[in-house]
This record gives structure tokens, C-alpha cells and sequence, in this order.
């Protein structure tokens, strides 16, 4: 008999965002979020109050990962910026951010929830399509001839997070680092299709980031003593050597009987079968030339005694994460049983040596086509490695993204201030047909594309968290910072000289204004040009498919919660 | 001990209109959204009335038993359980104070017992006339008055279907389902997909497919931009390839639904192994039976292996070394639909001969791994044999609940244009449901004429009729042409009272507008002027029953008018009653009306029928419904039929509710007035269009769900769940 539970009734909340809880806890979340952001942004520790482990972290992913968050509204916020994450692997912040200052600023327009929905996606959709266009100006074809642009892109990356505690020197070699594990998981032959290799990470906790290197093929940690011995001797420098891949265990267990009965005759005995078989296996591999057995599972002591005495290499328990990147390595076909070894099965290696870090010892294979790379990371920090290999898979991540769409759009604040002012010039007059096609009129629109902007300028500012002002100019539309200790009434100019980016100086004659004050709008112009990108260096630069993904999962999300007229939460 | 509380009609409404005050606000192209949570912490976003009212987990059975009710409804028509909790709730409410107020009509012959037993009654009453009301009065005017202001899916000339119509129809769809922002994109997507999927002519069968095969026709994909949402060709695999050999041109496919490996033993047979070569021979050869069959698919020319069940690493191994690719684990659900699409039946290697050709196999135009967000997917494109062109619907969404949500839209709408395709048949023949209405009339008629009757004589034998003519129906379908004919001669005497009778009717009252107008006419003109809030309810914002109420009394005082002047007049208006007003000029007569009617004896709501939204619909059933009520002799039929025609109102008002001020006033006055001036309703300003058989469907199921509900009269809480009726197993030993 099944149990039959009363179900309780749903609890019916209407207007959802109007209610205090809500607003509160929003605007909880969204303070945390804020002073998280930019390359100077607070830290914070979470742990559980019982004594359990501590993480610290600014990054968007460990943080969401770790707040618990109960409110169902907050609940699809963060899972809209979780999914963003698991997308782009960058800009998750500034999703966050961006929504909640448009939900904040929404909840206090007098404008019809609808019409605001609809007038934000239309907004969203003209930043889009300029973002999109040829006359962006705030947005850098990339040069795949030269590393500067991807160079200062994942250092871009990485001084956003300010958990790894990087120099600017530890900073530019692990962006070097990565780069280069980047290039060498491009394949060099390219066939029908193109797949980028892969990138494995070697922990090594007790050493200085400057330590961190970066291998070509793979390094597979060995327990064994005397490595030396283990190696090929006879082998000439030229030849490759002949390795064979495993998918099946070679522990000589009898399995995979089937679903019906066995009957074994008394004297019989099966294990004594395989183990026959396997030693037959053995043999063979010794005479095809075979010089290194590779298996994703156990192998029988008796054979690896045997081949150990052949001088074949044998690795054990490798695990089915390696098949994959040392199927494509090194070009062998796993072998999925003791009936099926083929010559066809044999892959080649082009070298294997044998790497000391530390207290550990890698056996390093080296291949012919470098598709699959090692970087070996190093921080002393157990929480500064953790946080750092977050930080260099989202780089990496954001380069091949890049490949993708080979675009980078200006850091340091600079597009947001840039869109905003392009957003205000364009919605100041509006043609009477869209506003038609809306259904709305001028000054909801204006109301409407007033929020918008100063959401995105919201965004800007909050990379300052020291109390310094934001200006912004009125020729391009860029970021620029002034320390909080200037004098008022001293001119402007003097003290800022790089805008966020990096991409212009103060030169020339410009006139500023504080972001947070209104103005007259203004078409900004583009500062991008080959010259100004060759001069500059240390650019600041944010992916542009994380960023456009960004904004529109910011606007999308925003619109979806204040279009909420409901929540009907089970209470089962 | 089992607990009995009383279903009181108060009650029925007030959870209606909970209910209802639900999903008014998400009603409508302006309405918002509504947040679900599930008991497993999952978020879902709806617009959809029939997810909310069913996320509620109401307590009450009544309110349970309205949501099944829409349940049921929606599974149908994939639209409309916003309009239906608030039709019914509006229905409820006119009924309670219908009865509160006056229940006269309803429950005179049970005077003298107790008042409980008199209101259950009335309520029986009610809805059995209810009943009556949406099988014969709504299809007679759905088929009769409505049709001329239908416009159709198809071009004007051929069966084409007009694309500009089809994305007015699904915009108009999808204004009611998702946030305001989505709707001209997914209306666009699925207007695209509905042309690219469906090739040949048969549509319907394709929409059926669409319908049944939906999980396998989309896949969703969190964290992109609902814009990203795309129509590819081909279908979308849920796995991703266990082995994969890129090869150019068309390739052949092969279905297997069970292991090409096979283990050393089976279900059911044991294996006896006497000797250690013996174990390493039948390996061997298990081992070599596996590549043989791998072999000969390659053989074959065979490139891709469809496989429901997981193959063993041998199988893998063999099919890489023979350029062979393998998507393994695949539902059950995909490759019927794989099956259902190419004609092909599986391949079982255990059975088939591996020595002759394999002759079932489809052919792939490309079949290439898919990466949707995280996920690997298998893009395959199939050619189909039927009619359908394999495609399939990429949603994207920032958040689960967004492509959920969208997906059930995305469903929901292939329902509705499925639905709209089927041409409704009325429950029964016109002639019958004419007869029956004449009958009825007639003889409640001659009662007056005869013996100058009270109301609550008149009352009871107008139920017996009622049931006789029932009766007569059922009989008459099972084919009884003498009966019919017997019929039709009894009706044929009355029939001819009556139209001897027109003619010094028309005589008497030379005055009228148009001379040919008949009386009851006039006095709809008449009755339009005397309320003034019946004008613009809207604008004054009466209480919904009031008109009804207004209606009711100046029906009686027309009905004592005539008969004080003369009863005789009193045949012609009741024939004209059901040939109906709109018909002008030209009465009938009921001779020829009869034998019209019988010659086509099914009268169908045509298939693709469209009106402008908006509630047009509601404001057209309630003009000729009113009218109807109007002219009708019995005074129960007529004050439900107004009280009905008033309940309709409530839809656009709702949907006005979010504009101007007058909006509704407006619209009602736009639409009325065209109708007065017989003009052609032509609304320019409506751009979308919903389907006739949905909202006819809709109208009906309501009238059906509270004739139900008004049945109960009595719950019964019991401690244990209702036994199930188990089939004796006699049958079984014999």
C-alpha cells in the first residue's frame, strides 16, 4: 500500500517585488555583489559558523556557489547568473550587478510593468546591435598574429580577481603561462573538424606561483622509487615509442558473465584462463615492440612483473579522465578486451621522461602533436590555488571563446560608460514609429532609457570602492578615476591621466563630467585605432561574448522578475 | 466516521472567483507572469492558467474538480483555463444571485417542502437546463448566427493556408502565454517551424505527430539569450556520440534496440564450462561473431548505429576500426519517432541473418555532434517519407524555468492549431436540436393560448417535454426515419398554425422600422433603450448581474404585452425565436427551415475557422445570445440564456481592465452597433486572430463544468481512498 500524504496547500504571493522581505534581501544581495566587483574589490570569507572549511573569495562563481540563498525571486536571479557562469565562465558579477540596479531602479519608475519590459528589450536589443556593428567604438579586433591583445586579456582576467594575491610580475607569468597552454592545445593538423585539445591542471601546493610551469603532453604522477630503471634503455633518440592503451582491466578477474548461469566443472578454473590469456598478451606486446602499457584500470602483478622484466613502462589506474586526452595524444585505440589487440591499436610517443617536483615524481609523455597540455600551478596558499585555478580555467575559457568571436571589448569600465552615453544620445529623440511600434510614449521611453543608463553607469562606479570620483568625458564616453583626496575646486585633468582602459590619456583637450550627474547627451566617438592600440600597453580588456551574454541575461533576468505578478510556492 | 458537508452554490462561486482572482492578473497580451516553486526547489515561470490553478494544491474537492475540469479542457485545445476559471466564476456568481434574488423559475413546484430540498432542486434544474442550453442554443448560434463573422486560416480561393493569418493566429496564442517581450519572436519561430516541418498536405496528421513527439522535437539551453532560440533542420539527439567517424554524403542508419555483444550466457540458459580452452575459445568466438555483424553493417554501407540500449567497448572498438558511428542510450520515445519518421524497423542482429542484405536502413544527410550550451548533442538529418520534415526547436532561456516555459507554449500552441484544424461538429443534428426547441416552445405556446397559464404550471411540463424530447433525440439516432417522419408530421400541424399566422402578425404592426421586422425585434431595439447602464456597463461599472436582472424583467413585461394584446401573436414569435433576427428580412418559413435543415443534418463550425481577439468572440455570443433570450418563450431557458450572454461580457472586460478607462465601453458599442447596422464586422485594428473551434470548445466546457458541479450536492470525506472498481475475475477463469 502507498502512503497517502495530504498535500498542503501553496502559499499565493501577489506583487512579490513590492514586498519588504524582498526588497531587503535583494538589496542585500546586491550590496555583496557590488563590493566584490573589479580589480579592487572586497573579499569575502564564507563558512558555515560550526567550524568548518573557510573559503575566501570576490569571484562570482565561488560566491553564488556558496551563498544560500531561500527568496524563490533571488533563487532565479542567481541561477540566471549561475547559468551565465557555466556559459561563459566570466562576467558573472557583472550580470548580477547590472540586474539588480535595473530591478532596483525599475521598482521606482511610475511606468507599466509591460511597457517597461518592452522598452528595456528594445534597449537591450540597440546596445546589442551596436555591440554588433562595424561603428562600435568601444569594441578590438583581435590580431591573432600578435599576443598583446590575448596577453592583456587573461591579465585582465586575473587582476579582476583579486583573491589570487598576484603581483604584477606573478600576474604577467601566469598569463604567459597560460597563453601558452592555450596555443598548444590548438591541434596543428587540422582535419574535417576542428576541436581544441585540452588543458589539465597539475596542483602543487607547497611552491612559489613563479614556480608554475607549463608542460606539453601530460604528466602522470608515479609512486615508484627508481624511475630510472623503469625508463626504455635500449632505444635509439629518433624512434617513437610504441605505447598501448587499455580501456579493460587487466586484473585477470573472470566478469561479465552474462545474465544467466555459469556451471564450472570442479578443476576448472578461469581465473587461471585469463591469467593465461593475459600472459599471452603479454607476450605478444613484447614482440610487436611495445614499450609502455598504459591501463585505465588495475593490471595483474604477474603481467606487469613480466613486462616490468621486458622493460615495458607500465602505468596503472589512470583513470577514465586521462583516456580521453591520451587517446587523442598520442593516437592509440583502447584496447576494450583480451581478444581485440591489433596492430592497428598501438599509438606512438615521442619521448618520456621523467620530471622531480618537490616531493613528487611525473612521469612527463611527450607527444608527437601537442593537442593535450599540463599546467603545473603552484601557490603556497590552499585557498590561493583554488581560487587561482578557477581564475586560469575561466581565462581559458575566455580565449577560446575569443577564437570564437574574435572580438575584445575595452575593460575597466570604459564600455559600460561608453554604452550609456551612446544609449541616452540615441533614446533623447526618438523616432515617432518605434515609439508606435512600442506603444509608448516620449517620456516613458525617456524614463525607461534614463534607468537603463544608469544601470550600466552603476556598474562603472562600482569598481571604485575607495571613495574616489567617477568622471566620464564627453568625447568618447570613458571611465576615468579620480583619488578621493583631491581638493575641490583643483582642475580635473592633472589627476586623471589613464582612462579604465587604458586606451586613452588625458592629453588632450577634454571635458569631464561625474558620472552621476545628469548631462546633456552627447555621440561618443570611437577612441579604437591601430595606432592607439600599438602604443598603449597594458590594455584593460573583457571578453566580448561573456560581456554581450552578460548584458543580455542582466536585462533579460530583470525583466522576467518585475514582470512577476505572482509567486505560487508548494509548501510540500 | 465519513463527514458530509452540503455544496452550497455561495461557496461554488466564492472558490471560483479565488480561483479566478488567481490568473486574472497574468490574463491577457499585458498580463504578468507568475513564479512557481516545486516541492524539489525547481523554479517555473507561467502565464499558463491551467500550471498555476494546478500548483495551488487546492484543498477544497469542488475547487479540485474545477481544475480538473480545465485540466481536461486543456489537454484538449492547449488554450484557455484563464477564460475558463473566469467564465465560470462570473457563471457561479450570476447563478447565486439568480437563485438569491429570484429562483423562482427554477423550483416553483416544489413549494411547501424544506427550503434546503427547493434550492437543490432549482440547482438540478439549472443545470440540466444548462445542459440543454450548450448542446442545442450554443450550437444552433455558433453554426447559425455567429458563422457569417468567421473568418478563415484559409485563402479566399484554395486550401492554402495563408501565412500572414497563421502568425496573426500564433502571436494572438502567444500573447497569453509568455513575458511581453518574447511573443513576436516565438509566434515567428513557430510559424517558421510549422511551414518548414510540414511538407505535404496533410497538416493534420503532421500536428499530431508534432503534438505526440514534442520532447523529442526541442531541446532547451540555459544561459543564452532567449534570442539565440532557433528552428534547425533535422533532429536533435539527446545523447552524444559513444563513437564518432566523420564521413562526407549521405549516410545510412541502422536502428538496433538491443546488444550487438553478447555475454558468455543469457537469461534463462546456463552455461556449463568443462575445460579452461573451452572458456577462451567461446570468448574468442563471441569476440568474432561481434565483428562479424560490425562487418557486415559496413558491408552494407552502413554509417551510423542508433542504439536504445548501452553496447558493450567491443562494439565501440569494432565500429571505429570500421568507420561505423554510434549513438547509444537513446529513449524509447526517440527511436519510435525515428521509426515513426523513416519507415524503418530496427535491426536485430541476434535474429536477422547477417548473410543477406540489410534493406531496412534510412538515409541521413549529415549526422554531425551538436554542442548546445554544456551539452553534446547528435544532429542528424533525416529525410522523412511522410509528410513530415524532420525539424527541430532550439530553445534558449536565461534560467530553466524561461525554456520550460516557452517549450509548453511551444506545445501548447501545436495543440490549439491542431485543435483548430478539426472542423466541429455540433453534438447533434440542427433539425433535432430545432425540434426539440420547437417543441417546446410550441407547446409552452399553446398552453398560454389555451388556458391563460401561470408560470409555475408552465414550469414543470416544459421540464417533461424537455426529458421527452431527450428521449426522442436518442431514439431518432439510432436511425428511425418513420419516427422522424412521424416527427416531423406533428411539428408539420403546428408548424403551419404558425406561418398561417405570420402574415396578419406583420399586417398588425405596420409601423415597424422594417416592415419585415418582426415584433421581437422591435422590442430588442426597445430594450436596448430602457436600461441605460445596459449601454455601457463598462463605464458605469454595474454589477455584472444587473443587466441580466434588467433583462429578466423587461423579458416578462414584453412577454405580458403580447399576451394581453392578443395571444395568437404569440406563435409567430416563437418560431421567429430560433430562425433568429439576424436573419433580416427574409423569415423562413418553417416548413422550408425544416427541410434545410434536414437535408444537411450536420452542421459544423468549419475547420481553420478565426476571429479577432479580444473577447470579439465573447461580445458576439453575448449579442445573439441576449437576442435569443429575448425572443424565447420559456422564461427559465430565456433568463439563463441572458444571465450567460451577461457572463460572457466578463472576458473583455477583464482584457480591458489594463487600458483607458472606457476601453470596454468602446468596443462593446464597436462591436454591437456594426452588428445592429448589419454591416460586416470588419475590426482593422485587430491584428490577431484565435481559432472558432478553441473558443466554442471553451464555451462549452464551461457550461458542462458547472452543470456538474451545481449536480453535487453533498461531499462525503472519507479516511481511505476510493476503491477503484476492479474488474471480477470471473471472466478471467472462464
Amino acid at each position: 500500500m502507498s502512503r497517502v500524504d495530504v498535500k498542503k496547500p501553496s502559499l499565493c504571493t501577489s506583487e512579490p517585488l513590492s514586498q519588504e522581505t524582498v526588497s531587503r534581501a535583494l538589496s542585500a544581495f546586491s550590496k555583496i555583489v557590488k563590493s566584490c566587483y573589479g580589480p579592487t574589490g572586497r573579499l569575502k570569507q564564507l563558512h558555515n559558523g560550526t567550524g568548518g572549511y573557510v573559503q575566501t573569495t570576490s569571484q562570482s562563481s565561488a560566491l553564488l556557489n556558496g551563498l544560500s540563498v531561500t527568496h524563490p525571486l533571488l533563487k532565479l536571479l542567481t541561477a540566471s547568473v549561475q547559468n551565465h557562469i557555466s556559459r561563459f565562465s566570466d562576467g558573472g558579477l557583472f550580470t548580477a550587478i547590472l540586474c539588480c540596479s535595473l530591478l532596483e531602479r525599475f521598482q521606482d519608475l511610475k511606468v507599466a510593468s509591460c511597457m517597461c519590459v518592452k522598452i528595456s528589450q528594445h534597449l537591450l536589443s540597440s546596445c546589442t546591435d551596436y555591440l554588433t556593428s562595424e561603428a562600435c567604438g568601444c569594441r578590438i579586433p583581435v590580431d591573432f598574429n600578435s599576443s598583446k591583445i590575448l596577453l592583456d586579456l587573461v591579465r585582465s582576467v586575473l587582476t579582476s580577481k583579486r583573491t589570487c594575491m598576484l603581483s604584477r610580475k606573478e600576474a604577467d607569468h601566469v598569463s604567459i603561462l597560460i597563453l601558452k597552454a592555450f596555443l598548444l592545445t590548438v591541434p596543428q593538423n587540422v582535419g574535417t573538424s576542428v576541436r581544441l585539445g585540452k588543458c589539465l591542471y597539475v596542483p602543487m601546493k607547497d611552491k612559489s606561483v613563479m614556480d608554475s610551469r607549463v608542460y606539453a603532453g601530460l604528466l602522470i604522477e608515479t609512486p615508484e622509487f627508481d624511475l630510472t630503471r623503469m625508463l626504455p634503455a635500449k632505444r635509439t633518440a629518433s624512434s617513437p615509442i610504441k605505447m598501448a592503451l587499455f580501456s579493460v582491466s587487466l586484473s585477470g578477474d573472470f566478469c561479465n558473465p552474462g545474465e544467466g548461469a555459469v556451471v564450472v566443472h570442479h578443476g576448472v578454473s578461469l581465473e587461471a584462463a585469463v591469467l593465461d590469456q593475459l600472459l599471452g598478451l603479454g607476450q605478444r606486446m613484447v614482440k610487436d615492440g611495445v614499450g609502455l602499457v598504459i591501463c585505465q584500470k588495475v593490471v595483474h602483478p604477474a603481467l606487469k612483473q613480466y613486462l616490468k622484466a621486458n622493460q615495458v613502462v607500465v602505468i596503472e589506474r589512470v583513470g577514465v579522465v586521462m583516456m580521453e586526452p591520451l587517446k587523442e595524444m598520442t593516437g592509440s585505440q583502447p584496447i576494450p578486451s583480451l581478444q581485440c589487440l591489433s596492430r592497428a591499436c598501438y599509438g606512438n610517443l615521442k619521448d618520456l621522461q621523467i620530471e622531480y617536483f618537490a616531493s613528487k615524481r611525473f612521469l612527463h609523455l611527450i607527444p608527437d602533436d601537442p593537442a593535450v597540455c599540463s599546467l603545473m600551478l603552484c601557490s603556497r596558499n590552499e585557498t590561493a590555488w583554488d581560487e587561482l585555478k578557477l581564475v586560469c580555467q575561466a581565462a581559458e575559457h575566455v580565449l577560446q571563446l575569443t577564437v570564437k568571436d574574435p572580438w575584445v571589448l575595452l575593460g575597466g569600465g570604459c564600455t559600460e560608460t561608453h554604452l550609456s552615453s551612446y544609449i541616452r544620445h540615441k533614446s533623447h529623440k526618438m523616432p515617432s514609429s518605434t515609439l508606435e511600434n512600442l506603444g509608448c510614449s516620449q517620456t516613458e521611453f525617456q524614463l525607461v532609457a534614463d534607468c537603463f543608463c544608469h544601470s550600466l553607469e552603476t556598474l562603472a562606479r562600482c569598481l571604485e570602492h575607495d571613495g574616489g570620483e567617477i568622471l566620464t568625458d564627453t568625447t568618447w564616453g570613458h571611465f576615468w578615476s579620480v583619488p578621493p583626496d583631491v581638493p575641490y575646486n583643483s582642475t580635473w585633468s592633472d589627476f586623471a591621466l589613464k582612462c579604465g582602459c587604458g586606451l586613452c590619456g588625458s592629453d588632450q583637450d577634454l571635458s569631464w563630467r561625474a558620472l552621476h550627474r545628469p548631462s546633456r547627451p552627447f555621440p561618443p566617438q570611437s577612441c579604437v585605432s591601430e595606432s592607439s592600440i600599438t602604443s598603449a600597453d597594458n590594455l584593460v580588456l573583457d571578453s566580448f561574448a561573456a560581456k554581450c551574454n552578460g548584458l543580455q541575461a542582466a536585462v533579460e533576468t530583470a525583466c522576467l522578475l518585475f514582470g512577476l505578478s505572482y509567486v505560487v510556492e508548494d509548501q510540500n | 466516521m465519513a463527514t458530509a458537508t452540503r455544496v452550497e452554490l455561495r461557496r461554488l462561486a466564492q472558490e471560483a472567483a479565488a480561483l479566478a482572482g488567481v490568473v486574472r492578473g497574468s490574463l491577457g497580451p499585458r498580463g504578468g507572469q507568475v513564479l512557481l516553486t516545486r516541492p524539489t526547489g525547481e523554479l517555473l515561470l507561467s502565464r499558463d492558467g491551467r500550471r498555476v490553478l494546478e500548483a495551488l494544491n487546492v484543498g477544497s474537492p469542488t475547487a479540485r474538480m474545477m481544475i480538473a475540469c480545465i485540466s481536461t479542457h486543456c489537454n484538449l485545445t492547449g488554450d484557455g483555463a484563464k477564460t475558463f476559471i473566469i467564465l465560470l466564476s462570473a457563471l457561479l456568481q450570476g447563478l447565486e444571485n439568480l437563485m438569491e434574488r429570484d429562483g423562482a423559475p427554477f423550483c416553483k413546484n416544489v413549494r411547501g417542502r424544506e427550503k434546503h430540498k427547493e434550492k437543490c432542486y432549482g440547482l438540478k434544474q439549472v443545470s440540466r437546463f444548462l445542459t440543454v442550453i450548450q448542446t442545442c442554443i450554443l450550437d444552433y448560434i455558433m453554426t447559425q448566427d455567429l458563422e457569417k463573422h468567421f473568418l478563415s486560416i484559409f485563402s479566399a480561393y484554395d486550401t492554402d493556408i495563408n501565412r500572414c493569418t497563421m502568425e496573426s493566429v500564433l502571436e494572438a496564442y502567444f500573447c497569453g502565454k509568455v513575458a511581453s517581450n518574447w511573443q513576436k519572436l516565438l509566434s515567428q519561430l513557430s510559424c517558421d517551424f510549422y511551414y518548414k516541418a510540414i511538407a505535404g498536405e496533410n497538416a493534420s496528421e503532421v500536428l499530431h505527430l508534432v503534438d505526440e513527439c514534442f520532447v523529442e522535437l526541442h531541446r532547451t539551453v540555459t544561459g543564452l539569450p532567449v534570442s539565440s532560440s532557433r528552428i534547425l533542420e533535422g533532429l536533435v539527439l539527446q545523447r552524444d556520440f559513444a563513437v564518432y567517424c566523420p564521413s562526407v554524403g549521405d549516410k545510412r542508419v541502422l536502428i538496433v534496440t538491443e546488444p550487438i555483444h553478447t555475454a558468455l550466457s543469457d537469461l534463462g540458459v546456463e552455461v556449463v564450462i568443462t575445460a579452461e580452452c573451452q572458456y577462451q575459445v567461446s570468448e574468442l568466438w563471441i569476440t568474432k561473431r561481434t565483428e562479424a555483424v560490425i562487418r557486415h553493417m559496413q558491408h552494407n554501407n552502413i554509417k551510423v548505429l542508433l542504439s536504445s540500449v548501452k553496447q558493450e567497448e567491443v562494439v565501440h572498438y569494432c565500429a571505429k576500426n570500421c568507420g561505423i558511428s554510434i549513438v547509444e542510450c537513446l529513449s524509447l520515445e526517440e527511436i519510435s519517432l525515428i521509426c515513426r519518421i523513416t519507415g524503418i524497423s530496427p535491426f536485430r542482429p541476434s535474429q536477422d541473418s547477417i548473410h543477406t542484405g540489410i534493406a531496412e536502413a534510412a538515409v541521413a544527410k549529415f549526422c554531425q555532434p551538436l554542442r548546445l550550451g554544456a551539452k553534446g548533442y547528435v544532429h542528424i538529418g533525416l529525410s522523412g517519407t511522410d509528410a513530415f520534415q524532420p525539424h527541430s526547436i532550439i530553445l534558449c532561456g536565461a534560467v530553466h524555468g524561461v525554456t520550460e516555459q516557452h517549450a509548453c507554449a511551444f506545445h501548447g500552441a501545436f495543440k490549439m492549431l491542431r485543435q483548430m484544424f478539426v472542423a466541429v461538429e455540433c453534438c447533434e443534428p440542427l433539425s433535432e436540436s430545432q425540434d426539440l426547441l420547437n417543441t417546446q416552445q410550441g407547446s409552452a405556446a399553446q398552453q398560454q393560448f389555451v388556458e391563460e397559464p401561470t408560470n409555475c404550471e408552465n414550469i414543470p411540463a416544459h421540464g417533461k417535454q424537455l426529458i421527452l424530447c431527450e428521449v426522442e433525440t436518442e431514439k431518432r439516432s439510432l436511425v428511425s426515419t418513420a419516427v422522424g417522419a412521424k416527427e416531423l408530421a406533428g411539428s408539420h400541424t403546428h408548424l403551419n398554425n404558425s406561418s398561417c399566422i405570420t402574415m396578419p402578425c406583420a399586417d398588425l404592426e405596420p409601423n415597424t422600422v422594417c416592415s419585415l421586422l418582426n415584433e421581437s425585434e422591435k422590442y430588442i431595439v426597445d430594450l436596448q433603450k430602457l436600461p441605460p447602464e445596459y449601454k455601457h456597463p463598462g463605464k458605469t461599472g454595474v454589477d455584472e448581474n444587473e443587466p441580466s436582472d434588467d433583462n429578466q424583467c423587461i423579458h416578462i413585461t414584453v412577454e405580458e404585452g403580447t399576451c394581453s394584446r392578443h395571444a395568437l401573436v404569440q406563435l409567430p414569435d416563437s418560431k421567429d425565436s430560433f430562425t433568429g433576427p439576424s436573419h433580416g428580412p427574409s423569415i423562413k418559413d418553417g416548413r422550408n427551415n425544416k427541410s434545410c435543415a434536414q437535408s444537411n443534418a450536420i452542421y459544423s463550425i468549419k475547420a481553420g475557422a478565426l476571429v479577432p481577439v479580444g473577447g470579439i468572440f465573447e461580445i458576439l455570443l453575448h449579442y445573439y445570445l441576449s437576442s435569443y433570450a429575448k425572443q424565447c418563450q420559456s422564461t427559465s431557458t430565456s433568463v439563463l440564456c441572458s444571465l450567460i450572454a451577461d457572463v460572457l461580457l466578463s472576458v473583455p472586460k477583464t482584457l480591458c481592465r489594463t487600458q483607458k478607462r472606457n476601453a470596454f465601453a468602446q468596443l462593446y458599442l464597436e462591436v454591437t452597433g456594426a452588428l445592429r447596422s448589419k454591416q460586416q464586422l470588419l475590426l482593422t485594428n485587430q491584428k490577431s486572430l484565435e481559432s472558432v473551434s478553441c473558443k466554442y470548445q471553451l464555451v462549452a466546457s464551461v457550461l458542462q463544468c458547472a452543470a456538474k458541479l451545481l449536480n453535487i450536492d453533498l461531499i462525503v470525506g472519507i479516511k481511505r481512498l476510493p476503491q477503484k472498481n476492479v474488474e471480477s475475475d470471473s471472466e478471467g477463469d472462464l
